[in-house]
């Protein structure tokens, strides 16, 4: 194959060294298949060892090498070089993130999320395991099934415009997750993950952009998931707002 | 392993200026389609006057349908259909996304939506003009 | 019982009648938009020899029941939109009044326009005239 050279601007941020971020180019060599996660691997092997950034699998399931290219999040292992020929290409952190060192973010408040949302199967009784497997039907998965591909890659929080403008915002990876298990015919777990989701910080925030779902590189469609959770809500909200308890609430010294 | 660590400052996280919906063009077709609203809340507002003008000031309606005719507000009111039709066309396309209807096992595309609630759009406006307009 | 907060109940029932607001703005508006403020100052079809807001609301029960449901419906999604846009173009610490005169302003619109609409088509409710009317 063919070798060609590209020119990449990597953002670095040193904090050991230096109080400011700053740019810098380096040279790369390319092929047809090569992907920005190659071209840091070959600047960390043999130009510059003190890049920072993360990944692992290098194929698009573990959801470790999110990156801001030219502007957009995408996941540098699935990013092919040959894409940006004749025009520049840019590495930056992933955006609405507190950036530790060069290219690697500070995810805690995305894993404090996912812990809100309880992402495991919820039962009210769990059955012995002498009563087998709790069973589901082919209809039953497909209802969640599009939700369980998340990789939290967080390429979504990154383009996620409320986000950007709200860090309370739950977010859509966190909502997505939250669905997925709502929807679960196995769980039982409603009860416990509306108030997260249902918060006003939760999907009310959420104002249908949809660049959430244009981003996603495993077709979650976080924002459809959204709207789902939206809708199981304003179908809830009347339920319990004529419960004898919210009457209760509602009406003058108790309802007397 | 050394027990002390030395903590260096992170970049915090900045949030979003006004003008972030430049940024791209999804960015900006969204703020065009939420802007949408204005024309609507505006229309409704300005329906809401004519109606009050009409019940309550009748001696003086006929001011009020001058300044229907001016072109100023003729050609606000063209701005505005075309406003107001982008937020029927969009919102078609959303809820087509949001609720695809199962024929068989499979799922209606957004266009589709799109394509059967624009009909349905032209049928109700036809409708309302041959019920309330024509031949009065 | 599900323990979503009282306002978040609130807010999710508010965002149920915006969905509807936002079907009824998409297929009612800009039919109404046409006839009042393009068609008859500019003489298009259908030409009328009256304003068009005349034929629908005086001693109308259905068109008057379409202009109620069109503005009404219109003016809450339209509201609740355009508050949560303005959060979004930077304005979003002053967020929470912004929305309390939203909901004012609807508060009094629906008002006001049952109302005059009611003064328009007394005969709306069968044996009970506006004080008032004309």
């Amino acid at each position: 194959m063919e070798t060609e050279t590209a020119t990449i601007r990597v953002a670095r941020y040193r904090p050991e060294k230096s109080e400011k971020p700053y740019f810098q180019e380096y040279k790369v060599p390319y092929r047809k298949d090569t992907v920005v996660l190659d071209a840091l691997n070959q600047v960390k092997a043999e130009q510059d060892g003190t890049l920072a950034y993360r990944w692992s699998c290098r194929m698009g399931v573990c959801g470790s090498c999110g990156a801001n290219v030219n502007g957009v999040p995408k996941l540098t292992c699935a990013t092919f070089l040959h894409e940006f020929k004749g025009k520049s290409l840019t590495i930056e952190p992933l955006a609405n993130f507190p950036v530790i060192k060069d290219l690697v973010v500070n995810i805690d408040d995305f894993m404090e999320k996912l812990l809100k949302v309880k992402p495991w199967i919820i039962r009210d009784k769990q059955s012995p395991p002498e009563e087998g497997e709790y069973k589901q039907s082919g209809k039953e998965l497909d209802r969640y099934a599009q939700f369980s591909s998340c990789i939290n890659c967080l390429l979504c929080y990154a383009a996620c415009p409320i986000y950007g403008l709200n860090e309370d915002f739950l977010g859509p990876a966190a909502t997505a997750l939250a669905y997925r298990y709502i929807a679960d015919s196995r769980d039982q777990g409603k009860k416990a993950r509306f108030p997260i989701v249902h918060d006003l910080e939760g999907v009310w925030e959420c104002t249908l952009i949809g660049e959430c779902s244009v981003v996603c590189p495993k077709g979650v469609d976080p924002m459809l998931a959204i709207q789902k959770t939206k809708i199981l809500g304003a179908m809830e909200a009347p339920k319990t707002m004529l419960s004898p308890e919210a009457l209760k609430a509602i009406l003058p010294r108790g309802g007397e | 392993m050394s027990t002390k660590k030395t903590h260096y400052p992170e970049i915090p996280r900045k949030n979003l200026g006004p003008g972030w919906w430049l940024a791209n063009r999804h960015y900006t077709v969204y703020m065009i389609r939420e802007l949408t609203s204005f024309f609507v809340t505006a229309f409704s507002l300005i329906y809401i006057y004519q109606v009050y003008r009409l019940a309550s000031n009748p001696g003086t309606y006929s001011q009020y349908l001058d300044t229907v005719r001016n072109p100023a507000m003729i050609s606000f009111s063209i701005v505005a259909l075309g406003f107001t039709l982008f937020h029927s066309v969009t919102w078609f396309y959303l809820i087509g996304k949001i609720q695809p209807i199962k024929i068989g096992r499979k799922k209606t595309s957004p266009l589709l939506a799109l394509g059967i609630n624009t009909v349905f759009l032209v049928i109700i406006s036809f409708a309302v003009l041959q019920l309330f307009i024509v031949g009065k | 019982m599900s323990k979503m907060s009282t306002v978040a109940r609130f807010h999710a029932l508010l965002w149920g009648v915006f969905s509807l607001g936002g079907f009824i703005a998409a297929f009612f508006l800009p039919i109404l938009i046409y006839i009042n403020n393009i068609a008859y100052p500019l003489g298009l079809w259908p030409v009328t020899s009256q304003d068009p807001t005349r034929l629908l609301v005086i001693n109308q029960t259905v068109s008057t029941l379409f202009v109620f449901a069109a503005v009404g419906g219109s003016l809450f999604h339209g509201i609740f939109r355009l508050s949560a846009t303005l959060a979004e173009l930077g304005l979003k610490k002053q967020e929470a009044k912004i929305t309390a005169l939203g909901y004012a302003i609807i508060a009094v619109g629906l008002l006001a326009l049952g109302y005059y609409l009611w003064v328009l088509s007394p005969n709306i409710i069968p044996g009970l005239a506006p004080p008032w009317s004309k």
